[in-house]
């Protein structure tokens, strides 16, 4: 380690002492930045190792160090397992849904709230479309729950009297995606435009002007100017998702499912924690789990390429 | 001098790593100290399930006594009720195991632990034990892994299940308690068309039926379908789903659901809602265990006290191959006693000796009752509770009871038999005439260890999708035979050959 040092030392004296230089000039800096690093070392990079498990016949009692390796057993029977399929589609399914309802809803909140001139009456509206955001998905679920059962619920007392005939939205599979659709727009898109409505505020107003100058009304200055005013933005943010595309919210999921649409609202997250934590196969899910991740690094590396190609800026 | 520098920061950061390491070590070690002082008793530490959201505490006089009974430092590890499977999972993978620990059922995660030396085998003690040594065999045999006892059973009766009827609605509408399965249909028929309860409005109905699966394991039982597993001529088992009267069943269940005879939300009904259906007066029939019918009264008489009869309970109703009905195993969990925390035989004795004792009379009566004078008195030799209206009170005992095992019998006090309890008890004993016994109660099977909760759920899954008519017949021989692909053939095979084994023994 020292020898190695001395050679590197040697190679690069100057690019060497510069690094080291700088370093003890900021020295209170790295200190600060100290906690942050153990942080990182303790709570995400040590546990990390964790996920061997998956290669293993992990039995908690004799721990992860006394438990006998496998090797890829987990994940052949992963593969050859008829649930395979049905988790595979149910996630892509409801992920390709999330991606086409979900992802562009808060642009459009946000394109509209920053046509909106009164001042007060845009941040009220601001503030209020944030609060379902903090409802946490238990009472949320609840009241879907409330407002769609066929026992009295006022969805259903409403499709009576207006079609004549109630709609069994909790327990039929064909309703399960619009429904969990539904929840996430409802709840999450007011949140989604915090990052948009940050952008548009950075926007130069000259433009407009210059803009209205020309003779471009409100729709062409949307087009011409605000969108791509924020397209980098929706491009990172876009990246970001394809990351987490495969997790599908597992509580909200875990709530809104039965035994009557089970056959759609199977997903990997759902899975995992059935096999996982209720039936204590642990390195069985882990493997599952593991599995999820390489498919989220293959998305989140290919979208980043695929931006630079397109000549967006990417993540890395 | 700069190399100094950063050298500083690096040791800086790995004397701060030690220290939190070491830190966590420090509280481990602590723990465990503290646990062998305390004067001369053994520390034990007691995991069980509780219902209430306040627990007795530590510092409960109730546990004290009891703690004076037994000679013992108890520390109660509770886990509630809800989340019992998560926890019980989580506790076994911490490796931290408590002297005791309750086991709700033969999980594959706990036969893993058993295979790997987490728990002691207690067959070769129990019989130098007074209270122990009187645990029924074949209940024993029922929670043994293949017949080695990794726990010792909490005794519950084994004919618990039955039917909850509102009585005064049969009153009303001038009908006897069905006897057979056509007259059970008729009085879900005639509560949910004939206005039993009289207000002039179609506001009722006949069955409540939860997201819990139970009712129609029960009711499927009246047809003849076999618990869990049926024996041919040639003495294979079988799954119960592939019983010719299996089918019946199902049609009865699905006219019931197409008549509206049941709520049509019950798939998706939260079990905790199940009895305030009957409660409110909106069904008139629960199937469910027996004594939830006094509950349900004791309940009822609470908001309306002038209808002071409105329940009454029977045990089954006859099918066309005779009168059946489903058991429970006649336990409720097991408590097993750690390996890692138990080390040696003198304190598994120590161990053994202490739920010995939880089977005294007086500590059954302590438990599940509290101190007299203080949270009970006796009135003219009959039991009356002092703390019903005191929550404060009622947290000092109530759940303790969860750490009984009632061997041989229940010796706790209780209240003066209403009529209904007395009718539940009497058909409590009734029942275990007429239950069916599961062939497979006690076989391990390996492959119903790894896959058995994704084998149950697409046969359950498959029941309650042809009910709601989800499914045809067609759509559910589709999922038996995913059944039968996805390891059922393998399962009926592993079964048979144990049962054989077992017979030969």
């Amino acid at each position: 380690m020292e020898e190695a040092d001395i050679k590197y030392n040697q190679a690069t004296p100057d690019k060497k002492q510069s690094v080291f230089s700088r370093i003890a000039k900021e020295k209170w800096l790295y200190l600060m930045l100290l906690p942050g690093l153990i942080y990182f070392i303790v709570f995400k990079y040590f546990p990390m190792w964790g996920v061997l498990i998956a290669f293993q016949d992990y039995s908690p009692f004799l721990g992860f160090l006394g438990s006998n390796w496998v090797g890829f057993d987990h994940f052949q029977y992963f593969f050859s397992n008829p649930d395979f399929l049905r988790l595979l589609r149910n996630t892509f399914i409801l992920a390709l849904y999330d991606l086409v309802f979900f992802f562009p809803a808060p642009i459009i909140l946000s394109l509209l709230l920053n046509e909106i001139r009164i001042t007060l009456y845009k941040r009220t509206v601001q503030t209020l479309v944030y609060v379902p955001h903090f409802m946490s998905w238990v009472i949320i679920a609840s009241i879907s729950y409330v407002f769609l059962t066929t026992s009295g619920g006022a969805v259903n007392e409403l499709l009576q009297t207006l079609i004549g005939r109630e709609i069994n939205f909790l327990a039929s599979p064909e309703w399960f995606r619009p429904m969990i659709m539904g929840q996430i727009i409802w709840k999450e898109t007011g949140w989604g435009t915090v990052i948009f409505l940050a952008a548009l505020a950075s926007v130069d107003q000259e433009q407009y002007e210059a803009a209205i100058v020309d003779g471009a009304g409100r729709f062409r200055r949307l087009w011409h100017v605000t969108l791509p005013a924020i397209r980098s933005t929706i491009v990172i943010l876009l990246i970001l998702r394809l990351g987490n595309f495969l997790d599908t919210g597992f509580q909200q999921i875990y709530l809104m499912s039965n035994a009557m649409n089970r056959s759609v609202a199977d997903v990997f997250d759902t899975y995992v924690y059935f096999v996982g934590i209720t039936e204590g196969a642990f390195s069985y899910s882990t493997a599952v789990g593991l599995f999820k991740s390489v498919v989220g690094i293959v998305l989140i590396v290919g979208a980043d390429r695929l931006a630079k190609k397109l000549g967006q800026g990417g993540l890395f | 001098m700069k190399q100094t520098s950063i050298s500083r920061y690096l040791i800086l950061c790995v004397i701060a790593v030690v220290v939190i390491l070491a830190g966590c070590n420090n509280n481990e070690t602590s723990n465990n100290e503290s646990s062998g002082s305390d004067d001369d008793r053994m520390e034990l530490r007691v995991f069980v399930p509780t219902f209430s959201t306040e627990p007795p505490t530590d510092s409960s006089p109730v546990l004290q006594a009891i703690e004076d009974y037994t000679n013992k430092n108890i520390s109660m590890e509770w886990a509630p009720n809800s989340n019992l499977d998560d926890r019980f999972n989580i506790t076994l993978s911490s490796g931290d195991l408590p002297h005791v620990m309750y086991v709700p059922s033969k999980s594959p995660s706990f036969i893993s632990a058993v295979e790997d030396g987490a728990f002691w085998e207690l067959s070769p003690y129990l019989d130098d034990y007074p209270n122990l040594s009187q645990a029924n065999d074949i209940i024993l045999n029922n929670s043994s892994i293949n017949g080695e006892i990794y726990g010792i059973y909490r005794s519950r009766d084994l004919g618990r299940n039955g039917v909850i009827i509102r009585k005064d609605w049969l009153e009303n509408l001038g009908l006897e308690e069905p006897e057979t399965i056509d007259e059970f249909y008729d009085m879900l028929k005639a509560f949910t068309e004939d206005d039993p309860d009289g207000n002039g409005e179609d506001d009722t109905y006949g069955m409540v039926v939860s997201q819990f699966e139970g009712p129609w394991d029960t009711m499927q039982t009246w047809f003849g379908v076999p618990n869990k597993w049926g024996e041919d001529e040639d003495g294979n088992l079988y799954p119960f789903f592939l019983d010719d009267n299996y089918m019946e069943a199902l049609d009865f269940f699905k006219q019931l659901y197409d008549e509206g005879l049941v709520n049509d939300d019950f798939a998706v009904m939260d079990p905790a809602q199940w009895s305030d259906e009957v409660i409110a007066g909106k069904a008139g029939v629960q199937v469910n265990v027996l004594d939830e019918g006094h509950r349900i009264q004791e309940t009822m008489l609470e908001g309306d006290p002038d209808n002071d009869d409105p329940i009454t309970v029977i045990n089954a109703v006859e099918g066309p191959n005779g009168l059946f009905n489903l058991p429970t195993s006649g336990y409720s969990g097991m408590l097993a006693i750690s390996r890692t925390a138990v080390q040696t035989e003198e304190e598994l004795a120590e161990v053994l000796d202490f739920l010995d004792k939880l089977n005294d009379e007086e500590v059954q009566i302590l438990a599940e009752n509290g101190i007299e004078g203080r949270h009970y008195e006796m009135v003219d030799g009959e039991y009356q509770s002092l703390a019903d209206e005191d929550q404060n009170l009622q947290s000092e005992y109530d759940g303790l009871n969860q750490m009984l095992m009632y061997l041989p019998e229940p010796l706790s006090l209780t209240p003066e038999a209403t009529e209904l309890r007395q009718l539940e008890t009497d058909l409590m004993l009734e029942n275990e005439e007429i239950v069916v016994p599961n062939p497979a109660e006690a076989l391990i099977s390996e492959i119903y260890s790894r896959q058995g909760q994704q084998l149950d759920t697409i046969v359950l899954d498959a029941r309650i999708q042809y009910i709601a008519g989800q499914i045809d017949e067609s759509g559910l021989d589709e999922a038996v035979d995913l059944w039968l692909q996805s390891g059922g053939q393998d399962y009926i095979d592993e079964i048979n050959q144990l049962y054989q084994e077992a017979d030969l023994e």
